[in-house]
C-alpha cells in the first residue's frame, strides 16, 4: 500500500510537472480534414487501435513521435493519461497476440508536421511552436 | 492454453527470422545504417517501439540500429552457429532484460563478418498473460535449451535468466494427449499443473502452468461458495417456515379471539333473547321452553304444575303519573319480591309490560297453590316507596293447573289469563282459579265483543227513555233517553253490561253518536205529534265526552234534527270531568256556547268536593238513586241530600232526584224543594212509542179533573 501510496504520489507530480512543462503539445490534423474536435475517450480509441476511423466516419491514421520524446511523454501523459512503459506493455499484447500495430511514429516535430500536412487522414500531435498554416489544431474536450 | 501461446510465440519468432532475414538480404555496398533507414522507412520493419533492429561488427560492436544507442548499451555476442542465435543480454536475474535474435550477416563464410539482430524486451513473449486464467501464481515462460529462462512471467512479475534443469523441464511434459502433471516449480516452489513443450523450429521451450492451490483454491472457494449458498438457502427456507409457522400460530390465535368473541356475543345474544333486560328475569320466549319443559316433566312422572298468571292493578296510572323510570324501579322491585315469596325449584317470569308468570312445579294440593298466591298478594301489596313516596299497588292473579286446566302450553297461558281477568272483575287485589264458568263467562264476553261491532250496522241497538216530572206542575218536562241493546240471541242487555266493553274497543264513539241523533230526532218527532215540548237527555260515556269529535256530533245531530239547543242536555259524571279538568271545562263551555244544557249525572258518588261544581258551567245536578233510596231511613243520606240541594240552590242550578221509587221519597223532596224528580214510581224506561203513551196518558188524566 505505501508502495502504491508513493507510486501514486509520484506520478502526480510528474504528470504536474509534465502539464507544467508539456502544456503546449497539441493535437492536430491537416487544414483540409474536416476533424476539429474529438473527445478524449475518441482519440484514445485511434491512438491505442480500437478503432480506425473518426467518429464521422472518415479513416484515421495516427502517427505518434518517437518513443520516449519529450512530444510523446507529454501527449499520452496528457491526453490519454498513459505512461510509456503502459503503452509500451498496451501494444506488447496487440502486437503478439497478432491483433494490431501500433502508430507509425515520426521523429520529431518538424517531420511530424510535414507527415501530417501531407496527409488528410492523418492525426498527430506536436508542440504548438511548430504549427503552421498547414495544420489545424483538434480541440479535445 | 498451451497450443495458443505456442502458436504465438512460434509466429513471433518468425517474423523476428523474417526481420533478420530481410536486412541481411537488403544490405549491400551503402552504410548499414542508410540501409536501416530505408527499410523502417518503408515500413518493413517491426515497430520501433519495441523492437530494435541493429547491425554489429565481427567484434559485437554496433555499426547501425533503429535506435539511438546509449553509452552503456550492451554488445551482441557473436553468433557462432548457423541458424538463429538468442541471447538474453544483460545479467543478473530479474530485472527486464532484452532478448537479442541474430543472425550471422554471411552464413557460408568461417570468418565472421558482423550479424544483424531484432532486440526486444522479454516482457513481449509474455505480454499474452491473462491474470483470469492463469492467475497470480501461474507462469508463462520461454527457456532455451541451456537451461535458463529468457523471460518467465508470474502474475505481474517478470523474471529472466534463472537457471533451470531442461532436460527434468521437458520430460513428460508436453501435455499432449495426457494430463497435465501436478509438479513443484525448481524456481519458486510453486506446485503447478505445468506444460513445457520444445518448440519444434527454434531451440526454446515454451512453459504454461496453473497454480495448484490456486486452482483448488477457486475450486475450494466455488465450493465453499456453493456451500455458504446452500447455507444461506436453508436459513432463509428455515426463517420462512418459522415465520409461517408464526403467522399461522397468531392466524390461529385471531381466529381464536374471534371464535371467543363470537361466542361471547352469542352468549350475550342468546341471554338477551331469553331474558328481560329491565329484571333479568326469563323473558316470554324462554318461559314457554320452561314451562314445556315442565309439562314434559309433569306427565313423565305424572304430576301436576301450577300457572300463576300476574297482571298489576294501576300500574299504568303509576307510570303515567310517576314516569316511566317510577314504573321500571317499581317492576324491579316487584320482581324482586316475587323472586322472594317463591321457593328455588318455581320459576318467575316477565312476559312484557306488567305482567308477570309464576310457575309452580310438583304441585300437590291446591292449597299450596293458594299459599304462594296469597303470599305474592301480600308481598306485592307492602308498601313502596318511590320518588321519595309512599304508595301501595296490588296485583290480580290467575290460576290454571296442569293438567286440569289444559294440557297444552296455549290453553294453559290462555286459562291463566282468563283466571286474571275474572280477579281483575272480582275486585283486583286477589287470586282466581280458572274453571269452566268462567271460560263460558269469557267466551260470552268474547262473543259480545264480536257482535257489538256488527250491532250498529244491524240496527240492534235502540233507545229506552225515562221521563223527568216537574216537582211543583207534576208534569213531564223532560225525558232522558237510555241505550238498550236487543241482542238477536241473548235478549235486552243493559249498558253496563257493554258499555265498559265499547269503552275499551272504541266502539263508544259511534254508539255514541248514534245515541245522540235518534233522541234529537225522537225528540222532534214527539213535537211534531203533538206532544208538549220536552227536554231531551242524552248521557256521554267518559271516552266519548273528551272525542275530538263530540261537539261535531251534537252540532250535527242538532242541525239534522232541527231541534232547539237549548232542550238537549247532556248527562256527564263526575269523574269524567277529574281526568282532565282543563279539557272538561273546555268542552262544556262549548256546549254552552251552543245552547246546550248540562247535567252532572250520580252527584254524590264521587269524591269531588262541592266546591268545585262552582267552577263547572252547570245547568243541572242529578243526585244518584243511592241517596234516595235509604232518604227516608238514613239520616246522613238525607242531610247529604239536603246539602246537595241547598248547594244547587244557591248556585242557581236544577235540582233532579234520581231512582224515586215511592211517594214518601216524592213528598220529602218536594218538602226540600228539589226541582225535578225521576224513577220507577212516575215511569219506568220504555221504548218510544210506550213512552209517548205514557206521557199522553198523563196529560189525559190532568186535564180531566
Amino acid at each position: 500500500m505505501p508502495s502504491r501510496l508513493t507510486r501514486l504520489g509520484c506520478s502526480l507530480l510528474l504528470c504536474l510537472v509534465s502539464n507544467l512543462a508539456w502544456a503546449d503539445v497539441v493535437v492536430v490534423t491537416s487544414a483540409q480534414s474536416a476533424v476539429t474536435t474529438l473527445s478524449r475517450s475518441e482519440l484514445a480509441d485511434i491512438y491505442l487501435g480500437r478503432n480506425s476511423r473518426f467518429p464521422g466516419g472518415q479513416p484515421a491514421t495516427p502517427v505518434d513521435q518517437r518513443e520516449n520524446s519529450p512530444a510523446y511523454i507529454a501527449f499520452y501523459r496528457h491526453y490519454l493519461g498513459q505512461t510509456p512503459t503502459q503503452i509500451k506493455m498496451h501494444w506488447s499484447r496487440l502486437i503478439f497476440t497478432g491483433r494490431g500495430q501500433p502508430p507509425h511514429s515520426e521523429a520529431d516535430n518538424e517531420t511530424m508536421a510535414d507527415f501530417i500536412a501531407q496527409n488528410s487522414d492523418a492525426i498527430g500531435y506536436l508542440d504548438n511552436a511548430y504549427l503552421d498554416d498547414r495544420l489545424q489544431v483538434v480541440s479535445i474536450d | 492454453m498451451a497450443e495458443t501461446y505456442e502458436a504465438q510465440v512460434v509466429r513471433a519468432l518468425r517474423e523476428i527470422d523474417t526481420t533478420l532475414r530481410l536486412v541481411r538480404y537488403s544490405l549491400d555496398a551503402r552504410p548499414p545504417q542508410e540501409v536501416l533507414d530505408e527499410l523502417h522507412q518503408q515500413g518493413m520493419l517491426p515497430p520501433t517501439l519495441l523492437f530494435e533492429v541493429r547491425i554489429s561488427d565481427a567484434e559485437g560492436r554496433t555499426v547501425a540500429s533503429t535506435h539511438p544507442q546509449p553509452a552503456h548499451q550492451p554488445n551482441v555476442t557473436m553468433v557462432q552457429a548457423e541458424g538463429m542465435g538468442i541471447e538474453l543480454l544483460g545479467s543478473g536475474e530479474g530485472a527486464e532484460q532484452p532478448l537479442a535474435f541474430s543472425r550471422r550477416l554471411s552464413e557460408e563464410s568461417a570468418n565472421p563478418q558482423g550479424a544483424v539482430s531484432v532486440l526486444v524486451d522479454g516482457a513481449y513473449f509474455v505480454s499474452g498473460y491473462d491474470m483470469d486464467t492463469l492467475g497470480v501464481l501461474g507462469v508463462l515462460a520461454l527457456a532455451e535449451e541451456e537451461g535458463t529462462f529468457l523471460v518467465r512471467r508470474t502474475g505481474n512479475d517478470l523474471f529472466s535468466g534463472e537457471k533451470i534443469d531442461y532436460e527434468d523441464l521437458l520430460t513428460d511434459n508436453d501435455g499432449i494427449g495426457q494430463p497435465a502433471l501436478v509438479r513443484s516449480s525448481e524456481w519458486d516452489g510453486v506446485d503447478r499443473y505445468l506444460v513445457a513443450r520444445q518448440l519444434f523450429e527454434f531451440p526454446v521451450a515454451i512453459v504454461v502452468g496453473l497454480s495448484q492451490t490456486e486452482q483448488l483454491d477457486a475450486a475450494e472457494s466455488m465450493q465453499r461458495s456453493y456451500y455458504l449458498r446452500a447455507w444461506l438457502v436453508s436459513l432463509a427456507g428455515l426463517v420462512i417456515l418459522a415465520l409461517l409457522g408464526w403467522l399461522s400460530w397468531k392466524l390461529q390465535q385471531v381466529q381464536a379471539k374471534v371464535l371467543e368473541e363470537r361466542l361471547d356475543h352469542a352468549r350475550r345474544a342468546e341471554y338477551l333473547a331469553f331474558h328481560d333486560n329491565l329484571t333479568g328475569l326469563p323473558n316470554r320466549a324462554y318461559f314457554s321452553r320452561l314451562l314445556t319443559r315442565g309439562m314434559q316433566h309433569a306427565r313423565r312422572y305424572d304430576k301436576q304444575l301450577a300457572l300463576l298468571f300476574l297482571d298489576l292493578d294501576r300500574f299504568k296510572a303509576i307510570n303515567d303519573s310517576l314516569g316511566h323510570d317510577a314504573g321500571d324501579e317499581l317492576l324491579q322491585e316487584i320482581s324482586r319480591r316475587l323472586g322472594h315469596s317463591v321457593r328455588e325449584s318455581d320459576t318467575v317470569a316477565r312476559l312484557g309490560g306488567d305482567e308477570f308468570v309464576v310457575l309452580l312445579p310438583e304441585i300437590i294440593e291446591q292449597e299450596q297453590i293458594s299459599h304462594v298466591a296469597n303470599k305474592i298478594l301480600a308481598a306485592v301489596s307492602a308498601p313502596f316507596t318511590l320518588v321519595g313516596q309512599e304508595f301501595r299497588i296490588t296485583v290480580s292473579i290467575g290460576i290454571a293447573r296442569y293438567p286440569a286446566d289444559g294440557e297444552d302450553e296455549q290453553t294453559l297461558m290462555k286459562h291463566a289469563d282468563v283466571a286474571m281477568y275474572h280477579a281483575k272483575e272480582e275486585g283486583k287485589n286477589n287470586a282466581q282459579f280458572y274453571s269452566e264458568q268462567l271460560k263460558s263467562d269469557s267466551l260470552e264476553r268474547l262473543a259480545l265483543e264480536s257482535s257489538l261491532r256488527k250491532a250498529l250496522e244491524r240496527q240492534e241497538f235502540t233507545l229506552y227513555y225515562q221521563s223527568k216530572l216537574d216537582m211543583a206542575t207534576g208534569r213531564v218536562i223532560g225525558m232522558e233517553a237510555l241505550l238498550r241493546w236487543q241482542h238477536p240471541e241473548l235478549g235486552l242487555i243493559l249498558p253496563k253490561q257493554f258499555i265498559p266493553l265499547a269503552e275499551e274497543n272504541g266502539l263508544i264513539v259511534p254508539i255514541g253518536r248514534w245515541v245522540i241523533y235518534t233522541a234529537c230526532r225522537q225528540n222532534v218527532a214527539w213535537l211534531k205529534a203533538g206532544l208538549p215540548q220536552m227536554s231531551m237527555a242524552v248521557n256521554l260515556s267518559a271516552r266519548q265526552f273528551l272525542d275530538d269529535g263530540l261537539l261535531r256530533d251534537i252540532k250535527g245531530a242538532l242541525q239534522a234534527s232541527g231541534m232547539a239547543p237549548e232542550l238537549l242536555e247532556v248527562e256527564i259524571t263526575e269523574s269524567m270531568m277529574m281526568v282532565d279538568m282543563q279539557k272538561a271545562v273546555g268542552v262544556l263551555q262549548e256546549l254552552r256556547k251552543i245552547g246546550v244544557r248540562i247535567a252532572i249525572d250520580d252527584f254524590g258518588t264521587g269524591y269531588s268536593s262541592l266546591s268545585k261544581l262552582q267552577a263547572l258551567p252547570l245547568d243541572t245536578i242529578k243526585i244518584d238513586g243511592s241517596f234516595i233510596q235509604d232518604l227516608l231511613n238514613n239520616a246522613g243520606d238525607r242531610s247529604l241530600t239536603e246539602a246537595i240541594i241547598d248547594l244547587g240552590k244557591s248556585l242557581g242550578l236544577t235540582i233532579v232526584a234520581e231512582g224515586v221509587e215511592s211517594a214518601e221519597q216524592v213528598a220529602y223532596l218536594r218538602q226540600h224543594a228539589c226541582d225535578q224528580v225521576q224513577g220507577f214510581y212516575m215511569h219506568e224506561p220504555q221504548p218510544a212509542v210506550d213512552a209517548a203513551r205514557s206521557v199522553q196518558e198523563r196529560l189525559d188524566s190532568e186535564s180531566i179533573p
